[in-house]
């Protein structure tokens, strides 16, 4: 996760960056180490460095970090003419090498050449079987050629071996709520709190599940999240507070009738209620 | 202290708005330990260069030393303003986190201070 | 006894400083050397990479049970633990004992083999050189009195029994020097100090873990594990959270 400290820091790096001052080295150090994607802001600036053969010596060993960075981020922008030559510098550099070879095969991924793109994962796979971007690429693969049920194989079968990698469980649950496979989303979701409880955006998007899921044990456990939400979030977070307010009236409706502990939800949801009014006003 | 005061400074809130429930963000809590094992570290040793040059010895060097524990640990406790449970487990890993690993470093810059200054 | 020895500011000069200083940069030397012998990676095994996943997430189930539904937790609780085939459930033949397996895999024994040498050559070495060097020196006196126990470990290397104890001899300042720097080198050689060795030797008695005994100790762990689910409490301090917006 990014902090908003840090996010701070990119932009005015960033800014500063646009306007000609120093620091771009920083800058793409920094982009590099959040795993941010300004793929664009990389390209321009990282090829401004490797493009002046002085700046980029000055780098030592950190200039072949910085052509992979951007030979992705080429690749991200579809200049496949840039990513090419960055890529060919490398293998010149580190003939054979496994990282190299991942990127050839996103290169070709790139270029759309898919059944070429997923050989190339494959073999790499047999060597590595461990190499965890190879495995991510390849889910992400089948999702961007619109295989959806193949994208969750995938990441099934990566998540079965590593079964601690919370942003596989995210994209997993995000493929699922697109699917609209809620009680799968659900797991995921919980899986996501169970790694990281502090974070309010896994408990808002467990709360949106659980609602969408309907019943209401569900809808009774929904408001407790959204409640959490609310909580962790200071009460900043406009879709928690409705989400309260959906919560409290579906709950109304099933249990009409029935009223046995309206009494405290009901201020919950006044209170979300004006809370509401005064973000809007 | 200067020096100390920055090394906290880096200390980050780590579970804000939680405070009594105990749950803690892993990351920033080992963060805020090793901040404080650094502390400590960086004020045993100096401590150490100071009591040899005074030429404290025997008892009074040990006294020093728990001295200048002592008012680490206050020191921490008012960076952390007080509110310790929403920085760490509990009050034992700042009065007590690195007092022993200190100690031998206390032991070795006195020793060699006190030498070089006062034996030879 | 009582009077105090005169030492030679020679002895300072030649012997307790570069002593020390020596120290340091062989601290500081081992840190690189260290760094570059662990470059090389090779491919682990595929069950071990998958009993430490298993690992990390039943710890995170532990730690955060309370904040998923209890059906939730139940459910997870049973696929980790569950007699048959849980996640963390060792069957009983199956958990081999570490020697055994050390033996049957020598690319394991290797890689013990270097990380201990790299740890025991340097140390014989220094200690070889400080020996040769440094031997029979009085190079230091601690400034505390010590009882007459400590002889052995302070005056290492001179038999004098009517010196005081407080004095140090080169071979035992060594020692002190080993494990008082542990504090400098987390300082100066940032977090992951590869030079803690008083651990590392802890360690090598133990000779590795046991992936099996961990797995078994985290099913204990989450056996024992209590379900209170804490989302109700969040309702209450979203509402205080709320009215104090409101306000």
């Amino acid at each position: 996760m990014v902090t908003r400290t840090e996010e701070e820091e990119v932009n005015r790096l960033e800014n500063q960056v646009e306007n000609g001052g120093g620091g771009v080295w920083e800058y793409l150090c920094l982009v590099h180490k959040l795993k941010l994607r300004r793929s664009d802001m990389v390209l321009k600036h990282g090829l401004s460095i490797l493009n002046d053969s002085k700046k980029r010596s000055a780098l030592g060993p950190e200039e072949w970090t910085l052509y992979e960075q951007v030979a992705v981020a080429a690749m991200d922008c579809q200049s496949i003419d840039v990513a090419k030559d960055c890529i060919k510098v490398l293998q010149r550099k580190f003939p054979g090498s496994k990282r190299v070879g991942r990127l050839e095969a996103m290169l070709l991924e790139a270029r759309g050449l898919w059944s070429e793109a997923e050989n190339a994962y494959s073999s790499l796979l047999e060597e590595n079987p461990f190499d965890q971007v190879v495995h991510k690429r390849r889910a992400a693969m089948a999702k961007a050629q619109g295989n959806i049920s193949a994208a969750i194989d995938w990441l099934n079968k990566y998540l079965d071996l590593f079964m601690a990698d919370h942003e596989a469980w995210r994209e997993l649950a995000e493929i699922y709520v697109s699917l609209q496979m809620y009680k799968q989303a659900a797991f995921c979701y919980e899986e996501l709190i169970l790694s990281q409880p502090t974070v309010p955006l896994y408990h808002l998007a467990y709360a949106d599940v659980i609602y969408t899921l309907g019943g209401l044990e569900n809808l009774q456990t929904a408001k407790k999240y959204y409640a959490s939400t609310i909580d962790l979030t200071g009460g900043k977070s406009t879709r928690a507070l409705f989400g309260i307010c959906l919560c409290t009236s579906a709950i109304g409706q099933l249990t009409k009738g029935r009223s046995k502990e309206d009494k405290e939800s009901s201020e919950l949801q006044s209170l979300s209620a004006m809370a509401l009014e005064i973000d809007f006003n | 202290m200067a020096v100390h005061d920055d090394v906290n400074g880096s200390t980050e809130k780590s579970n804000s708005g939680m405070d009594e429930l105990l749950t803690f963000n892993a990351e920033n809590m080992q963060n805020n330990m090793k901040v404080i094992y650094y502390s400590r570290t960086f004020l045993s040793i100096i401590s150490g260069a100071i009591a040899g040059i005074l030429g404290f010895t025997g008892l009074m060097g040990f006294i020093f030393y728990f001295l200048v524990m002592a008012i680490t640990s206050v020191a921490l406790a008012a960076k952390a303003s007080f509110s310790i449970h929403s920085y760490f487990n509990s009050w034992n890993c700042i009065i007590f986190d690195g007092f022993l690993g200190g100690l031998m470093s206390f032991v070795l810059f006195w020793t060699f201070a006190y030498d070089i200054v006062h034996i030879f | 006894m009582a009077e105090d020895l005169v030492l030679d500011t020679a002895i300072r000069d030649w012997v307790l400083i570069p002593l020390s200083v020596v120290m340091v940069l062989i601290g500081v030397l081992r840190y690189f050397v260290s760094k570059l012998m662990k470059g090389s990676s090779q491919v682990p095994d595929p069950k071990i990479v998958k009993e430490g996943q298993v690992i990390i997430r039943a710890r995170n189930l532990r730690a955060g049970a309370n904040y998923i539904p209890a059906k939730s937790f139940r459910a997870r609780k049973a696929y980790y633990s569950n007699e048959e085939n849980g996640l963390l459930h060792v069957p009983k033949g199956q958990a081999q004992n570490p020697q055994a397996q050390m033996f049957s895999d020598p690319n394991m024994a290797m890689d013990m083999m270097k990380k201990n040498l790299s740890m025991i050559i340097p140390q014989t070495l220094t200690f070889a050189w400080v020996n040769f060097f440094f031997s029979g020196f009085v190079a230091a006196k601690i400034p505390f009195p010590l009882t007459q126990r400590f002889r052995a470990m302070l005056q290492n290397g001179i038999d004098l029994s009517t010196v005081d104890v407080s004095y140090v001899s080169s071979r035992s300042w060594y020692f002190l020097n080993l494990f008082g720097l542990r504090g400098l080198f987390s300082l100066i050689l940032g977090e992951e100090n590869a030079t803690d060795d008083t651990q590392r030797m802890m360690q090598m008695s133990g000779f590795g873990m046991d992936p099996s005994k961990t797995l078994g100790a985290e099913k204990d762990g989450l056996d024992i594990v209590q379900h209170e689910w804490a989302l109700p409490k969040f309702e209450q301090r979203a509402e205080a959270v709320l009215r104090k917006l409101v306000k």
